[in-house]
């Protein structure tokens, strides 16, 4: 079923495209096309980064973290604020931004979630929307609601005569798939890393076997703030945003989960590329895409969790 | 509850209209658009309650049938011409059908899932009303031709007001919202004892995707000028949701009371302080989902003020 769906869903923005006569199957046009492509590919890796933190947050404590977005969004005013403030590498100041990103997770854990997991599932869902309300309106304060960007090489690579990759694209997959590969590693051979994932298995069983829960809550959601604050780092330089841009980053966040399976860290990877590859191909051909690629992710959403709750990677039980 | 506390309700709720009708003349075309205003979060918050509330569902895109209202509202006067009433029932007909079928599609996810399809619903409709601009202008949005209307649209508004209390009293009281908090408190249970859960979900998703339709439209007339992200703004879901919750989901008075103190509040601060007074509203959300899940009716329920049960 997810599987039809998902093959309907590609050929859709060919489809129309082929309706409303944009799409060509010309030399020229293929070159575009394979551009278009590689670009979405290259844009999947900042995606998954927005997935990753929340399907951390929800494989080890059930809580959809719905101020996501608006931890990417404070991840590129950071940014922002050390490239124009200090006139520091957006790369670099990675090393300023995460560490405190991930000081603002814990925080957030400690002061307002810890006490709410594993209580009603909506309580957290509630308490997050208010806290990203005010994130957004602190941030709007600071920086007003004007749109900001950071000119961070945007030259092109050209691979052959037709064909070219945006260079800050590049570079923030390059990026992406090492912070995903370090946490990853993380995960599976440190021993907190253990930690978190015998917490995600069963809260219960890992508490009986001397692990402090709360103290690996803490630390998740720390280091799921620092991976969305890294996603915030990766689109401050490639797109414009501004404070309201961070419920759709959100939503994404969501689709993709959702897609790759909630809980499973391989799976938000592959559902952030396939996002972004379906929401380039819908801006590449249909007309007036670039205000449609929106829909991408929310008809994503709806409907893989229709057919197929569990996602594409997702465990059986819930 | 006796027939005595139905008729002193009833008392209550014809002195509170007689007062709204009454007392307006005197006051400024503001104070009279504040009471409008007032109302249309008052139908707002009680229709928010009846999915949310009484069955249990949260919807954190409600907006999406008030901003259908307003487009319905708009789009039909402007662009076919219709006299402004009509348009109303065009809009709650049209936002009910869509409810309908959204509701057999999303009601089958539960809790946050649902929350989020709904948040997901809000902002694709907006992305539709935005991109569809032979039918609703893009975003440029849809401008109506310039009138004074304070008097009918406070009017319709009062009268969409009290049939959306009485609407809301009924479900609270009727063999129908019992169902409804059976679905609530165990959806298992309700359907093993043969309640109709998907009929009695759907049903109640319509009826409070109905009334906002109507606020919409109505709104939409007062403020001659519609447009996207105004329409399907996320702060009127987040209002809906706050007023109910602060008053205490799943009774009656408790929305209409939450609506009434806090939109009061709102329209006081925000003039003054036009960030601060989100950022209060953010953490404010934070606050009654921490520690007064049921609202002021909880409140007052546990001190022996108001009567244990399911509704008042």
């Amino acid at each position: 079923m997810l599987g039809a769906f998902l093959a309907v869903a590609y050929a859709l923005p060919f489809a129309v495209g082929i309706y409303t006569e944009s799409v060509f199957f010309d030399l020229q046009w293929l070159a575009d096309f394979t551009t278009v492509l590689l670009n979405g590919f290259m844009q999947g890796g900042v995606y998954a980064m927005f997935g990753a933190g929340l399907t951390l947050i929800f494989g080890v404590m059930r809580i959809i973290n719905v101020a996501h977005g608006e931890t990417v969004m404070l991840g590129a005013y950071m940014t922002w604020s050390a490239f124009f403030g200090l006139g520091v590498d957006p790369l670099l100041a990675l090393f300023l931004t995460l560490p405190l990103a991930f000081v603002w997770g814990w925080f957030v854990q400690k002061v307002l979630l810890n006490a709410v997991v594993g209580g009603p599932e909506l309580t957290p869902l509630l308490m997050t929307f208010g806290l990203g309300l005010v994130m957004i309106h602190v941030v709007e304060a600071i920086f007003t609601t004007d749109f900001r960007t950071i000119p961070y090489l945007p030259d092109a690579l050209r691979l052959s005569e037709n064909i070219s990759v945006g260079r800050n694209r590049l570079i923030s997959f390059v990026m992406a798939t090492v912070i995903s590969c370090g946490v990853y590693i993380f995960l599976k051979k440190h021993r907190i890393g253990k930690a978190i994932r015998a917490t995600a298995q069963n809260a219960d069983v890992a508490m009986v076997c001397g692990i402090n829960i709360f103290h690996i809550y803490m630390i998740t959601s720390g280091l799921a703030a620092a991976l969305a604050v890294a996603g915030g780092a990766l689109v401050s330089i490639q797109f414009g945003f501004n404070p309201e841009t961070g419920i759709f980053y959100t939503l994404q966040a969501f689709a993709i989960i959702v897609l790759g399976g909630r809980g499973n860290f391989i799976g938000a990877m592959i559902g952030g590329v396939m996002l972004a590859v379906m929401e380039s191909m819908i801006s590449f051909m249909v007309p007036n895409g670039t205000a449609m690629v929106e829909l991408a992710a929310y008809g994503l959403m709806i409907f893989v969790l229709l057919i197929r709750p569990r996602g594409l990677l997702g465990e059986k039980t819930d | 509850m006796s027939n005595w506390e139905h008729l002193r309700n009833f008392v209550v709720l014809a002195a509170a209209v007689v007062a709204l009708l009454f007392v307006p003349p005197i006051f400024s075309i503001y104070i009279r658009s504040f009471f409008m205003f007032m109302m249309l979060y008052v139908v707002l918050a009680l229709s928010w309650n009846i999915i949310s509330g009484y069955t249990g569902y949260v919807s954190f895109g409600h907006v999406v049938f008030y901003g259908i209202g307003s487009y319905a509202t708009g789009i039909l006067m402007v662009k076919a011409g219709w006299h402004w009433i009509p348009t109303l029932f065009a809009g709650a007909a049209v936002s009910g059908v869509f409810a309908a079928f959204l509701g057999y599609a999303v009601l089958r996810l539960k809790g946050p899932y649902f929350a989020i399809a709904m948040l997901g619903a809000a902002e694709g409709v907006r992305v539709i009303a935005t991109v569809w601009e032979s039918l609703t202008g893009g975003g440029d949005g849809i401008g109506f031709p310039n009138v004074e209307n304070s008097w009918e649209t406070y009017h319709a508004m009062l009268i969409l007001t009290i049939i959306t209390i009485i609407v809301a009293y009924w479900v609270g009281h009727s063999r129908f919202g019992i169902r409804l908090n059976a679905i609530r408190e165990d959806e298992i249970a309700a359907q093993s004892l043969g309640v109709n859960t998907t009929f009695y979900k759907i049903s109640a998703l319509v009826l409070s995707a109905i009334f906002p339709a109507v606020g919409g439209g109505i709104q939409s007339y007062k403020v001659l000028y519609i447009e996207p992200d105004s329409e399907f703004f996320i702060l009127v879901t987040i209002y809906m949701k706050l007023f109910a919750m602060f008053g205490g989901k799943g009774t009656v008075i408790g929305p209409i009371l939450g609506a009434v103190i806090l939109y009061s509040v709102q329209e006081i601060t925000w003039i003054k302080f036009p960030t601060a007074h989100l950022i209060a509203f953010g953490l404010f959300i934070i606050f009654v989902a921490r520690f007064m899940p049921r609202g002021l009716m909880g409140f007052a329920v546990d001190r022996g003020w108001a009567r244990k049960g399911m509704v008042h």
